[in-house]
């Protein structure tokens, strides 16, 4: 398969002089289509760092970063908005929906950005609604809906876009293990249904056991990079 | 839609805040609408007092006679001009006056005052001197008849039916002349000026007191619509000749009171804008709170794709509803003052402005421009407070905002 991430010498600093943070060191590594990968190590290991670099939602100092095969450094502003609209599904920590709309008009929202019809959005809501299990929850504001079932929405909503990878940075910290879980095999199937690229950043047993790659960062650099037979 | 949804359900996410901001721009709306209906009526009162009491919309005169109100100064032969004035359809009505300073004098004391010849009739459809009539009668025609204002009367130490001498001089002659009239009447137009310094005989016994035929010394005027008045292009003022007669309209000849009416006109400007922009800085500051308090959700938006102008769209929007609200409201407050106080007006007491007397309650008119132009400027300025903030959310920073929550 085809490389989806391309990423050469890349490197993130914070800070300057003794101040000075090197998150990302010098790192290289490349993402199949397709792949369900997990980034993982300890804290300040550089693993959040490492995927907004990836989702464009912060720049490098140097490297290069190839997603899609557009290189991201050659983008700014709008042409980056517009490039995560229809290229990357985000998935946080605190799911992050918007509290006002409702989770059918959350997973419309990016599909309203992309100019999609108003009736090829609403029978994309009706879908990714039954996909994450929400079905006839669509009207419920995130308030009224468990951490669980948002974390769905946020994964409803990373994929109406159709986007070719999916970054979920933590995704199952806030969760209970069995909803956690239960997350972890919906996206596990997505990936295999419709083959669309996860990359985690997390600290979770639960994503290492369904991972099928581990790529282990220690000081913004990769340790170990190998695949797991047992996902 | 769903950015107009959006927006509109995040006026509702802190009402107590909104709540705050509609209450400080609407409450700017009603001061201001009602402070300029207040001003608009005292200028308007202004206005009406000086050209309905005795001045009229505009006068006619010989050039030069209101410089220094020279008698010699006169209209010799006002037919043409009269025979105008009666075909004009925008003329309401029209007053010929003869006007020369005169000594009045009483058995118990003596003065100086203008004296003013005029035609009964015309002069009670053109000023206010029939109506001011507080004592006695109005002009009937006789030829000894006069009415004298009542500080001047009470200064003589007359009252109706006593006699009165006045002194002059023929104005072509310059030969001093003597005439002795009987009070008639008293008026009190209100303003001290007028009271105390003006007598009023009929215009055909001024005629031949002074010895001037049928002329005049001016020919106050009244309009159909009073708005003509000071419009230059009229057909009444280009049939003058320009050389020897002077159209002006109330304007032109009360320039103190243009002046002021222009400087009523910039307090309340001043005004405004010093309203609207406190109120103005109410909204930033209502937007910049909202802004910090959803930092995160915007640069989540922003990282799946929302592009900047949409983000600073999101927040104009908010901007746009918050004053669509709050004029709401503002309008529906003044409505319902504005009812009160057309009802009952506005007690500010009796005073004398600039030879104006006010009543006791000054009668406040709203009128639909407005409920038009303000709330728009409403609607416009709280837009340009909005656009600070709306740049400032655009610029969020996502990777900034995002590692906050991990």
């Amino acid at each position: 398969m085809p490389n989806v991430i391309e990423i050469n010498n890349l490197t993130r600093k914070y800070g300057k002089g003794v101040a000075e943070v090197i998150a990302v060191n010098q790192l290289s590594l490349n993402i199949e289509y397709g792949e369900f990968t997990a980034i993982i190590g300890p804290s300040g290991s550089g693993k959040s760092t490492l995927l907004n670099l990836i989702g464009g939602l912060d720049n490098s100092d140097e490297g290069q970063i190839m997603l899609a095969g557009n290189n991201l450094a050659s983008m700014s502003g709008r042409k980056m908005s517009d490039f995560r609209r229809d290229h990357i599904g985000f998935i946080f920590q605190a799911y992050n929906l918007i509290p006002v709309l409702s989770a059918a008009e959350n997973i419309e929202y990016i599909m309203l950005l992309q100019g999609i019809s108003n009736a090829e959005r609403n029978k994309r809501v009706e879908e990714m609604l039954q996909l994450v299990g929400l079905e006839g929850l669509g009207n419920r504001r995130p308030s009224e809906l468990s951490g669980g079932q948002q974390q769905r929405v946020a994964v409803a909503r990373a994929m109406a876009s159709e986007p070719e990878i999916i970054l979920a940075d933590e995704p199952t910290a806030n969760l209970d293990s069995k909803t956690g879980a239960s997350l972890l095999d919906m996206m596990k199937g997505l990936n295999e249904e419709k083959g669309v690229t996860f990359v985690f950043s997390t600290h979770d047993e639960m994503i290492m056991k369904r991972a099928k790659r581990l790529i282990h960062l220690r000081d913004g650099s990769i340790e170990r990079d190998e695949s797991n037979n047992n996902a | 839609m769903l950015m107009i949804r959006q927006a509109w359900r995040n006026i509702f996410r802190n009402i107590r805040r909104s709540v705050l901001t509609c209450t400080l721009i609407a409450s700017s709306l009603v001061v201001i609408i009602l402070v300029d209906s207040i001003i608009n009526s005292m200028t308007g009162l202004m206005v009406k007092g000086i050209t309905e009491t005795i001045e009229g919309e505009a006068q006619i005169y010989h050039s030069g006679f209101r410089d220094q109100y020279d008698p010699e100064l006169y209209i010799s032969d006002p037919k043409s001009i009269i025979s105008n004035l009666d075909s004009d359809n925008e003329i309401k009505s029209y007053a010929s006056r003869v006007i020369v300073p005169s000594m009045i004098g009483s058995s118990y004391n003596s003065d100086g005052v203008v004296l003013y010849g005029v035609d009964a009739e015309k002069e009670s459809n053109t000023s206010r001197l029939q109506s001011a009539v507080i004592e006695g009668d109005y002009l009937s025609g006789s030829d000894k008849e006069l009415i004298l204002g009542r500080l001047i009367a009470e200064k003589l130490e007359v009252g109706i039916g006593d006699r009165i001498v006045i002194t002059s001089s023929e104005i072509n002659t310059n030969q001093m002349i003597q005439e002795l009239f009987r009070v008639s009447g008293i008026v009190q137009f209100g303003p001290k000026e007028l009271d105390e310094g003006f007598a009023f005989i009929n215009l055909s016994t001024a005629q031949r007191m002074f010895n001037i035929g049928e002329g005049v010394h001016q020919i106050a005027i009244r309009f159909t619509n009073p708005e003509l008045a000071n419009s230059p292009d009229l057909d009444i003022y280009k049939t003058l000749p320009s050389d020897t007669l002077e159209a002006k309209g109330w304007l032109a000849l009360q320039p103190g009171l243009g002046a002021m009416l222009e400087m009523t006109g910039l307090s309340t400007l001043i005004m405004g804008a010093i309203l609207f922009i406190l109120a103005s800085l109410g909204v930033v500051n209502s937007i910049f709170m909202s802004i910090y308090e959803r930092t995160y959700e915007l640069a989540v938006s922003k990282a799946i794709g929302t592009r900047p102008s949409g983000i600073a769209s999101l927040v104009l929007l908010e901007g746009l509803f918050l004053a669509l609200i709050s004029c709401f409201f503002g309008i529906i407050i003044t409505v319902i003052l504005g009812i009160f106080l057309k009802e009952n007006g506005l007690s500010l007491g009796v005073m004398e402005f600039s030879g104006v007397a006010f009543p006791d309650n000054i009668p406040v008119i709203l009128t639909l421009d407005q409920f038009v132009n303000f709330p728009f400027y409403v609607v416009l300025l709280t837009l340009v407070a909005a656009i600070y903030p709306a740049i400032f959310a655009a610029r969020i920073v996502p990777a900034q905002a995002v590692q906050k929550a991990l």
